[in-house]
């Protein structure tokens, strides 16, 4: 009896034991696109193409990119509009638009805390002067951004801590690190980036900061990712060519480490035991360990212009986002996690930026 | 028995998680059945109650309102204060521990301040019986807003008016009537004086008894006494009846208050004008423009691997004709062809750049400096090209430009040694290229409003035309000193917009026929957004607006194609050339006064549709842009490349051979 009962299991519950596909979407900006990319474990392919925007003669620039943690909507923002741009909401199920609000000045990377269910999205700003950007705060029920949160200039990369309780951000021209309290939608703490004061600690409030120096920015963050397990953050910086590692409860920074030429994003696998970093100026994706705190292999990239990086869910795969030159496809690079090769390649649009992991499905 | 129990219990065990997350507990705030006056702050507290009616803690609440604008709530701790009346949402969530979330959503009533005057005022003083009274009213409440839903009542002191259902006043008896007008407790009132209308004649005068569609007449009214003397300031109302010549075509047309007619279609048209229960008609012919010419497609330069975007034609250093054009979402390449004979245009030379799209070109006035802008550059720092074209065989890069245009341009224009560069749809920038290796920002211009955005700026005479969407046209003085203005130093002296906000072209137009300013705003609409690989609906029309007095343009006509939207264009000679996007290139006949509608009223010259078998997208027609150069009318088509037409000579009308 207890053979039949294994058996059962086994039936309900071992499909997953069969062969597994991967589910990613990714941004072709230059081409006002959205590709889903399938990966079988040996090959991918450009599953389904998704036109965005709404003017043909325009170009809008899909930039950032992330599914619902419940995997039934996509969220994409819109960089450019008139002026500002526009943050959408796709059915995962029908890749058809089911809701849109506007944002601000080029919006970009943004996710959903699982346990505010809200969404927070950076406005990058990219245009010209320096000055304080935000950080849009948007329900995702409703589609109506509940409050603009000012933070730093030109912020870029954002990410929520494991417990969706803290958005950080980093702004790319003030060289800061911010820490948003995902519930009161307040800056928390401030960390200066900078090399000649990375030990600074800074709480004070946002208000208080001297934007005349946000034109001096040397390590221009442009992404921050925090550990899944444990208190410390990572930083690409990718002006001063360092991953900048802080611990976030004595809100300092704990080491530098250099890497290759122009870090963009980085991501950590949900087992929280490696880093993955796109080195933009080098075309190459670099893998580090994080507890040795070294970097085990960097591994060229299809094209030269390397950008966005999203992990399976099961830890075993990098999809790193390559953007091209001019005329060049968008590519999508899978890197096998255990191998540190890659693996597979595929062509989509130009300019291949935001990329989001949506599921494993067997 | 035992193992069909454990079956079960597996099943269960695997399927049944949702059961479990079935929400019992409920948000009750004492904003539920909230009132509110407009100004009014209110401390909001919510608690979670659980099936049994317990109050349970909720230690993280957001609050937010669905219109920030009419109600501001403070996410934290729930603050609410109103601003504007109406019915607003609050949205509460309780954040649970392991993030299970509860939301509610709570309506705010905002009481309409009681209101404070209803202001009634008469648009003509001269009342005469059997006329309706111009009245003109407005409420106004206790904060200063003016309501536009309210159904006032209106009364009158005596039976010398009558009042309709729809608030309509008109004047029935000589003498002194007081019309009063109330709401919730206020009301206004106003004295009528009416006199018994002294007209007893019209005599109605138009200024030709038969012109062309599209072609305005001038009707004057002149009103006399029993005694046959002059009455001036008579308020004569016009109006106008016809039938069309064409049995299955309705007569149709447009009649101003000042008495300017026109008439869309072939027909007798009868012009009434009228003071009380004493009228004047007059009937007037209205015959075909009959301007039809043929319009031919005389050559063409395919580009079938990319999309198109803009062009520009030119006179080379050295005499030759040339023509740059862009491309659109594609490896950043110019192309640059020779087009000194159209028949016969060929690609001579490109450039390629770090971008995705060259939207927008540009050539110096002296044909030796082509500027360029950048789209979707893999830097990201996009900007501008200067290039050499000095020899369109062998153009060469001069400089590269991106300081504050790093958000990407869309837009250029070259005018007297400086680039007018628009940074990231918000602003233009102004760049001296007298040195075109060393470019210098010298000056901007933007709205300084939130919001503020932009799509083009077109330069001539020393005004900048910066087409601003919503905001409409600004012209802005960047050396014609009409408003001390100078390239570092444009300022703003008159706008214009309109209700749709699609403006995003702009042509200044100085009739030649007479003498007539007007500025030429295009929309550009795409109702059903985008198919990067097919047709596409297009909407959206040129607007005409008489800018002869710079403090009070007024919108007088438009151009619109049904079923097709504008976008760019080109005027000369009181002639418009237009791209018309789906619809092809278009040219169009705007001599003579101009009034209602140009397409109706048969002004259409002729039109090609550049849409080829050897496009990018063949067949399909997406025209761009239209340039009238030495006798030719060349296009860029987004789905084809760029070419030429040519329209034929006008024929004697007994020809039936110019007709397309």
């Amino acid at each position: 009896m207890y053979k039949f009962t294994f058996l059962l299991f086994l039936l309900i519950h071992s499909t997953s034991l069969y062969a597994q596909e991967y589910y990613v979407y990714v941004t072709a900006e230059s081409d006002d696109e959205v590709s889903i990319i399938k990966f079988d474990g040996e090959k991918a392919l450009e599953f389904k193409k998704i036109p965005v925007g709404v003017w043909p003669a325009e170009n809008e620039g899909p930039h950032g990119i992330t599914v619902d943690p419940n995997g039934k909507f996509w969220y994409l923002s819109l960089a450019h509009g008139n002026p500002y741009g526009t943050l959408y909401k796709y059915s995962t199920e029908t890749n058809k638009v089911v809701g849109k609000t506007k944002l601000g000045l080029f919006p970009a990377s943004m996710q959903i805390s699982e346990i505010t269910g809200l969404l927070y999205c950076v406005n990058f700003n990219l245009h010209g002067d320096m000055k304080p950007s935000s950080v849009s705060v948007v329900d995702p029920e409703s589609m109506i951004e509940i409050k603009k949160i000012t933070t730093g200039s030109m912020p870029h990369g954002s990410r929520l801590s494991a417990n969706g309780l803290f958005h950080y951000s980093v702004a790319m021209m003030s060289d800061e690190l911010f820490e948003i309290d995902a519930v009161s939608l307040k800056v928390n703490r401030i960390l200066k980036l900078g090399n000649n004061n990375s030990s600074m600690e800074d709480k004070m409030h946002h208000s208080q900061i001297d934007h005349s120096m946000m034109n001096h920015a040397n390590v221009k963050p442009t992404w921050v990712i925090p550990h899944p397990t444990n208190n410390k953050i990572y930083i690409a910086a990718n002006g001063s060519n360092e991953i900048i590692e802080v611990d976030a409860d004595s809100w300092s920074i704990l080491n530098r480490f250099s890497t290759g030429n122009g870090p963009y994003n980085v991501e950590i696998t949900p087992n929280g035991k490696l880093l993955v970093v796109t080195y933009k100026s080098d075309g190459t994706t670099a893998i580090w360990d994080i507890e040795s705190k070294k970097e085990l292999k960097v591994i060229k990239n299809t094209r030269k212009v390397s950008h966005g990086v999203a992990i399976s869910s099961d830890s075993k795969f990098a999809f790193i986002s390559v953007e091209g030159i001019g005329g060049e496809p968008g590519t999508v690079d899978v890197i096998d996690l255990k191998s540190f090769t890659k693996v597979s390649s595929v062509n989509i649009g130009k300019q291949a930026g935001g990329i989001a992991f949506w599921k494993i499905s067997n | 028995m035992k193992l069909i129990k454990l079956i079960i219990l597996i099943l269960i065990t695997t399927f049944s998680f949702d059961l479990y997350s079935q929400e019992t507990k409920r948000i009750v705030s004492n904003i539920q059945g909230l009132v509110l006056d407009v100004d009014d702050n209110f401390i909001s507290s919510s608690i979670i109650m659980d099936e049994n009616d317990n109050e349970l803690a909720c230690n993280n609440i957001i609050y937010y309102s669905r219109n920030r604008e009419a109600l501001q709530v403070n996410n934290e701790t729930g603050e609410i204060t109103a601003t504007l009346p109406g019915f607003h949402e609050v949205v509460v969530i309780c954040i649970q521990e392991g993030g299970k979330r509860l939301r509610s959503n709570f309506t705010v009533n905002v009481n309409y301040p009681p209101v404070n005057e209803i202001k009634i005022s008469l648009n003509n003083d001269i009342l005469y019986t059997e006329s309706y009274i111009p009245l003109s009213y407005e409420v106004i409440d206790e904060k200063g807003f003016v309501r536009t839903d309210v159904k006032f009542d209106l009364s009158s002191s005596n039976n010398l008016i009558s009042i309709d259902n729809l608030n309509n006043v008109k004047a029935l008896k000589a003498g002194k009537v007081t019309l009063n007008a109330s709401f919730e407790g206020i009301s206004s009132s106003i004295i009528l004086e009416i006199e018994k209308n002294p007209i007893t004649y019209i005599e109605l005068k138009s200024n030709t008894d038969e012109a062309r569609t599209g072609d305005v007449f001038n009707f004057k009214a002149i009103a006399y006494d029993k005694k046959g003397d002059l009455i001036s300031n008579a308020p004569f109302d016009f109006s106008f009846t016809g039938k069309s010549y064409d049995k299955s075509n309705t007569a149709s047309g447009l009649m101003q208050d000042d008495g300017r007619f026109v008439g869309d279609v072939a027909g007798q048209y009868k012009v009434t004008s009228s003071v009380g229960n004493i009228s004047a008609s007059k009937i007037v012919n209205v015959i075909d423009r009959n301007i039809k010419r043929k319009f031919k497609n005389i050559g063409t330069g395919t580009v079938n691997d990319k999309h198109t975007s803009d062009f520009w034609v030119f006179e080379g250093v050295d005499g030759r004709d040339y023509a740059v054009s862009g491309t659109w979402g594609a490896d950043g390449t110019s192309y640059f062809w020779d087009v000194t004979d159209p028949s016969n245009i060929s690609k001579i030379d490109s450039i390629q750049v770090d971008a995705r799209t060259v939207n927008d070109v540009k050539v110096s006035e002296d044909g030796k400096i082509c500027v360029i802008s950048r789209e979707g550059a893999s830097n990201r720092k996009n900007g501008m090209i200067i290039i050499d074209v000095s020899n369109p065989y062998d153009v060469k890069i001069i400089s590269e430009y991106t300081k504050n245009l790093t958000g990407g341009v869309h837009n250029v224009f070259i005018y007297e040694n400086h680039v007018y560069a628009l940074s990231n749809g918000e602003k233009y920038y102004v760049i001296n290229i007298e040195d075109p290796y060393n470019p210098i920002e010298i000056g901007k211009f933007e709205l300084g409003k939130p919001g503020q955005s932009i799509h083009d700026v077109w330069i001539e005479d020393g005004i900048a035309y910066s087409s601003n969407w919503r905001d409409g046209v600004y012209l802005v003085d960047v050396g014609n000193g009409i408003a001390g203005g100078s390239p570092s130093n444009p300022v703003a002296f008159a706008n214009y917009d309109y209700a749709s906000g699609a403006h995003h072209a702009t042509f200044p137009f100085k009739s030649k026929s007479t003498g007539k300013f007007y500025t030429v705003l295009g929309d550009e609409i795409f109702p059903n957004g985008i198919d990067v690989a097919g047709q596409n609906v297009t909407a959206g029309f040129l607007h005409f607006v008489d800018f002869s007095d710079l403090d009070n343009p007024v919108e007088v006509a438009r151009y619109e194609l049904p079923g097709d939207g504008s976008h760019n264009y080109w005027i000369e000679d009181d002639v418009l050339y237009v791209a018309m996007y789906t619809g092809g290139i278009r040219v169009v006949d705007i001599s003579g006064d101009l009034l209602g509608d140009l397409y109706k009223q048969g002004r259409e010259i002729g039109y090609i549709l550049p849409g080829n078998k050897d496009g990018y997208i063949p067949n399909s027609t997406m025209s761009w842009g239209a340039q009238l150069y030495k006798g030719h009318v060349f296009y860029s088509d987004w789905n084809s490349g760029i070419g030429s037409g040519k329209l034929e000579p006008i024929k004697p009308e007994n020809s039936k051979a110019n007709i397309n």
